[in-house]
């Protein structure tokens, strides 16, 4: 019987979930299709994506604010490069170079200089920001056609697209990175405490410069997905939404903000969720103005749940 | 190290401000400022704007043309900010796309008492020298009117994609969309739903009514920047019987209704716009005085096979329509209509 | 590295002010320089209009970024300041048209921005969450709210003494200026000369010590949130006043600005380091070149980019700097 409660407390964001998936279906049936369920999994990715890298900076004690912007302006280096050479392979390995070289200088700004990272990376949301118009020509929009865009796209495996695939791997290799080898141990132990980490002899700032890079990445990849989906690119796509429903994803998923704790599942639902919430709020009509409110309540709510459940681990332990 | 950067930063800003003085004998000095400039639209037309500008100050010897844009990227206090500053410069003439026109009121009596004229872009504006709309309520019409027509009387279903809520523009072309639908019976709304000027949320709000609604037969927008991502998504999912609907006459969009999965477009094309500006300030500081309320010619347009099977239809023939070919080169070269020949 | 900030904060005072007196000088150069190089390119910036031009349009930011200064010293940081504004304001402006009252319409916008900072106040100073996440909930939250209430629309405002703060001006001089000199100086005394002011350093210098020492950061926390969402409030009088007419969209990306005015006004992300001062010459610096690119017609990607690198500059100069006095 106290399993069941635990299990209700620690999971909480399992049930949540289905019980607003259910809640969704009884209102309109359709909610539940092969087809729905098959169009939240692929628009899920670019917002995964980001997740994702945030959550190790997260767990680790920092944000990094330039993830959205950067998949933007990473899909904007790939339609350059597709513009001026006809090809993908160049315009991927330049995506891939760029992000991990802004990822190599956050993380050496935050960790070798001291920097705060709410600061370089907010810069690095301006400039990517700029450099998204300043890199296109007069700031038109370039169209992407050809295989890798269909395939990336829209292309799907046993009925699951290749994108949601790709994440669904992603996150296993996370899984296994964050729990079974030392890196994912160190990245805790620099969440909880950095001083601590540092004595116990672990090398605080290439871990770090680590996370930062990894999550620059997934901003990579997440421009890649984001721009085959369009079909084509343009400066003005809304980067900041993506970074909000992504941090919204790993606290509804119950990452501790302040560092050292969080699960790679916890993360995984809590971004169900939020495609759940962007899904139904459309099927349902709900008027636009009341979006806002929602998910500014939801993120509330789950911030207090955070709490109880912090609260009660706390007790538990004593 | 910071202050390298940050006169660098100066420099680059000061270089860009350099062209602006400089002084002829008869000068005409026009700023546009806009509510943002990254849709494709706004791009299309502070190109156009641009151009013509240039255009105009090489075609004519005794007059100095010169112009700037500025995009308050969505944020009124920012426009009132550089609204006044730009009042301060006092140019000739000054285009603003007011985000609110009732925050914009006490502006107007200041930059008239400085001797500017202003022109009020897409809401109309009272105290202005010069509204220059664009008649969304009868263009939002023709659309709708010709997916009655185009529907020839079957059961038809159709999802509306509307701008952000409580924008002017976007209610008008709502208002007009629906009523020029409200003409026939066998058209149903199925759907409405604001995607805010946004691409990659109309893309999402596209691939949930595919979905919700396996038997949409059509999208219709207020804004060609809904259609690309819209498009995509359906082909994608081999989904060739959608229709589209468009607003805006982006060229691409229109360069798709050949293959048959753009129906209609309504002919603004940004390109156009921004030529047609510098065309009206031109004629203003000649000494001709255009309408109090410009309306910007903008027509429908249809492929001419399809403009028949609309007229068998009941589409009334007195609505004026642009054939694609027509369409594209009118949109991609503004100075056909409103270059400096058109006034020479 | 705890133990050194405590020490530079109670130990060695004179050090830290040096530092940041050193900060204001630099601060005031650049505010010449940028001056200097935007008057020439162009001959209007030094005009006195364009002087009131100005100073208007950083009224809303020189309170809204005394009131990060606050949160910042605490260590924190409150995201939802500016759609604050256009919540505050939307139930101000709601409260004018429905009694008429341009008093109650003060009040209710105040207090509606309070209630805000109280929720932020809540779970950042009694839960002990995160002020990053808090306040972003705060953000989309008081936006959605402000955007139902209007129902999207604006809501046209005649009430002369309502729109008296924003809206009037003395010749070039626009009354809401020393209006922001008389809350500089009340914030002044409220954070030199009262025991609040020694808790929200000694907050930002360390929670823990704090505690210890009896101070109850807790309880200062949520008052520093609270004393933001009454700025927001304010600020949503003024901007109501300035557009004489209620917007759902007002204020949209102020805390940005105001962030980068605060950090550019040398006080530290971390906390327990900065004065209002700093963040007085911060918001200049920072209109000066928002200003200054309006008026050369900058492209709007470009003045992104200029942002960016001067913010960045800012805070690499602050811990190279920092670096040296320490070796």
């Amino acid at each position: 019987m106290p399993d069941v409660g635990r299990l209700l407390r620690e999971k909480n964001i399992i049930f949540v979930t289905l019980a607003l998936a259910l809640v969704f279906y009884l209102i309109s049936p359709r909610f539940l299709s092969l087809d729905n369920m098959s169009a939240i999994s692929r628009q899920i990715v670019p917002i995964g994506l980001i997740a994702l890298g945030q959550f190790f900076v997260v767990v680790s004690g920092n944000i990094d604010l330039s993830l959205g912007m950067g998949s933007v302006l990473w899909a904007i280096v790939l339609g350059v490069f597709f513009g001026l050479t006809g090809g993908v392979a160049l315009g991927i390995v330049a995506v891939i170079a760029f992000s991990l070289m802004a990822g190599f200088f956050n993380g050496v700004m935050v960790s070798k200089l001291k920097l705060p990272a709410f600061i370089v990376t907010l810069s690095m949301l301006f400039v990517a920001q700029g450099l998204s118009g300043l890199i296109i020509p007069r700031g038109q929009q370039i169209f992407l056609m050809g295989g890798f865009f269909k395939f990336v796209g829209a292309e799907k495996f046993m009925g699951f697209y290749w994108s949601f695939l790709f994440l669904v791997a992603l996150y296993l290799a996370a899984y296994i990175v964050y729990n079974h080898t030392r890196w994912g141990a160190y990245v805790i132990a620099i969440g909880n405490s950095e001083e601590n980490a540092r004595l116990a002899g672990i090398k605080v700032d290439r871990v770090k410069i680590g996370i930062f890079m990894f999550s620059a990445l997934c901003s990579g990849f997440a421009g890649i997905i984001l721009s085959s989906r369009m079909g084509f690119v343009q400066p003005g796509l809304d980067g900041n939404g993506l970074l909000l429903d992504g941090i919204a994803a790993i606290i509804i998923g119950g990452v501790l903000i302040l560092g050292g704790r969080g699960t790679i599942g916890g993360a995984f639902w809590g971004l169900l969720f939020i495609g759940v919430i962007n899904n139904a709020l459309n099927l349902l009509n709900v008027e636009d103005v009341w979006h806002q409110v929602f998910k500014g309540t939801v993120i509330l709510a789950a911030l207090g749940a955070n709490w109880v459940l912090w609260q009660s681990r706390q007790i538990e332990a004593q | 190290m910071k202050l390298k950067t940050m006169t660098a930063g100066l420099a680059l800003a000061t270089a860009f401000g350099a062209g602006a003085a400089l002084a002829a004998d008869d000068t005409l000095d026009i700023v546009f400022i806009n509510d943002g400039h990254v849709a494709p639209y706004h791009v299309a037309w502070l190109t156009g704007f641009e151009d013509a500008i240039a255009a105009y100050d090489k075609a004519f010897e005794d007059v100095k043309v010169s112009g700037r844009w500025l995009s308050a990227e969505g944020s009124l206090e920012k426009m009132i900010q550089q609204t006044e500053v730009t009042i301060n410069e006092r140019p000739d003439v000054m285009f603003v796309n007011a985000i609110n026109v009732d925050a914009f009121e006490p502006l107007v009596a200041k930059a008239q008492a400085e001797g500017i004229t202003w022109i009020a872009v897409h809401s109309p504006m009272e105290s202005a020298d010069y509204s220059f709309t664009l008649g969304d309520v009868a263009n939002g019409t023709n659309q709708g009117m010709a997916m009655c027509a185009l529907s020839k009387g079957e059961p038809f279903k159709v999802g509306v994609m509307l701008g952000q809520a409580g924008n002017p523009s976007g209610e008008a072309r709502r208002e007009g969309i629906l009523k020029g639908i409200a003409t026939c019976d066998n058209v149903e709304v199925v759907a409405e739903q604001p995607a805010d000027w946004d691409t990659v949320k109309a893309q999402t709000i596209a691939e949930n009514w595919f979905t919700q609604y396996p038997d949409l037969n059509a999208i219709s927008g207020v804004t060609d920047a809904y259609m690309y991502p819209s498009i995509a998504i359906a082909t994608n999912a081999g989904n060739t019987d959608i229709q589209f609907y468009g607003y805006d006459g982006d060229i691409p969009i229109i360069q798709q209704m050949e293959s048959g999965q753009v129906m209609a477009d309504i002919l603004l094309s940004g390109t156009r716009e921004g030529w047609n500006f510098v065309q009206m300030a031109y004629r203003i500081h000649k000494g001709e005085t255009p309408e109090k309320v410009y309306d910007f010619f903008t027509p429908l347009v249809l492929t001419e096979e399809n403009h028949k099977i609309a007229l068998e239809h009941g589409f009334p023939e007195d609505v004026q329509v642009y054939y694609v070919p027509q369409a594209l080169e009118v949109a991609a070269k503004g100075y056909l209509e409103f270059g400096p020949d058109s006034v020479k | 590295m705890m133990t050194s900030t405590a020490t530079l904060a109670s130990g060695t005072p004179k050090k830290a002010i040096d530092s940041l007196m050193l900060r204001y000088l630099v601060l005031i150069g650049l505010i010449v320089i940028a001056s200097v190089g935007f008057s020439i390119a162009n001959e209007n910036f030094y005009s006195l209009t364009n002087i009131g031009i100005l100073l208007r349009s950083i009224a809303v930011l020189f309170l809204l970024a005394m009131g990060m200064t606050f949160i910042m010293l605490t260590g924190g940081i409150d995201l939802s300041i500016g759609s604050n504004v256009a919540f505050s304001g939307a139930v101000g402006v709601l409260t004018l048209v429905t009694t008429g009252s341009a008093a109650l319409g003060f009040a209710t916008s105040i207090l509606a921005g309070m209630l805000i900072g109280g929720i932020n106040g809540f779970f950042i100073g009694r839960l002990k969450l995160s002020p990053f996440m808090v306040s972003l909930a705060t953000y989309a939250l008081a936006r959605g709210l402000a955007l139902v209430l209007y129902d999207a629309n604006s809501i046209n405002v005649d009430n002369a003494a309502f729109l008296w703060l924003g809206g009037v001006s003395w010749g070039n001089m626009p009354v809401v200026i020393p209006f922001v000199a008389l809350v500089f100086i009340a914030l002044s005394v409220l954070l030199y000369q009262t025991p609040f002011g020694r808790d929200v350093y000694a907050a930002g210098a360390n929670a823990n010590t704090a505690f210890v020492l009896g101070r109850r950061p807790e309880r200062t926390l949520v008052w520093v949130y609270v004393l933001s969402g009454a700025l927001a409030g304010l600020s949503a009088i003024i901007t109501v006043g300035r557009v004489s007419s209620g917007q759902p969209w007002a204020g949209l990306y102020l805390e940005f600005d105001a962030i980068t005015a605060v950090i550019l006004g040398g006080t530290s992300l971390f906390g327990g380091r900065g004065k209002l001062l700093g963040t007085i010459l911060g918001v200049l610096l920072y209109g000066i070149i928002i200003n200054g690119l309006v008026l050369t017609g900058t492209n709007p990607y470009l003045q992104s980019l200029i942002k960016g690198l001067i913010l960045l500059g800012v805070v690499l100069l602050d811990t190279l700097t920092q670096k040296g006095k320490a070796a």
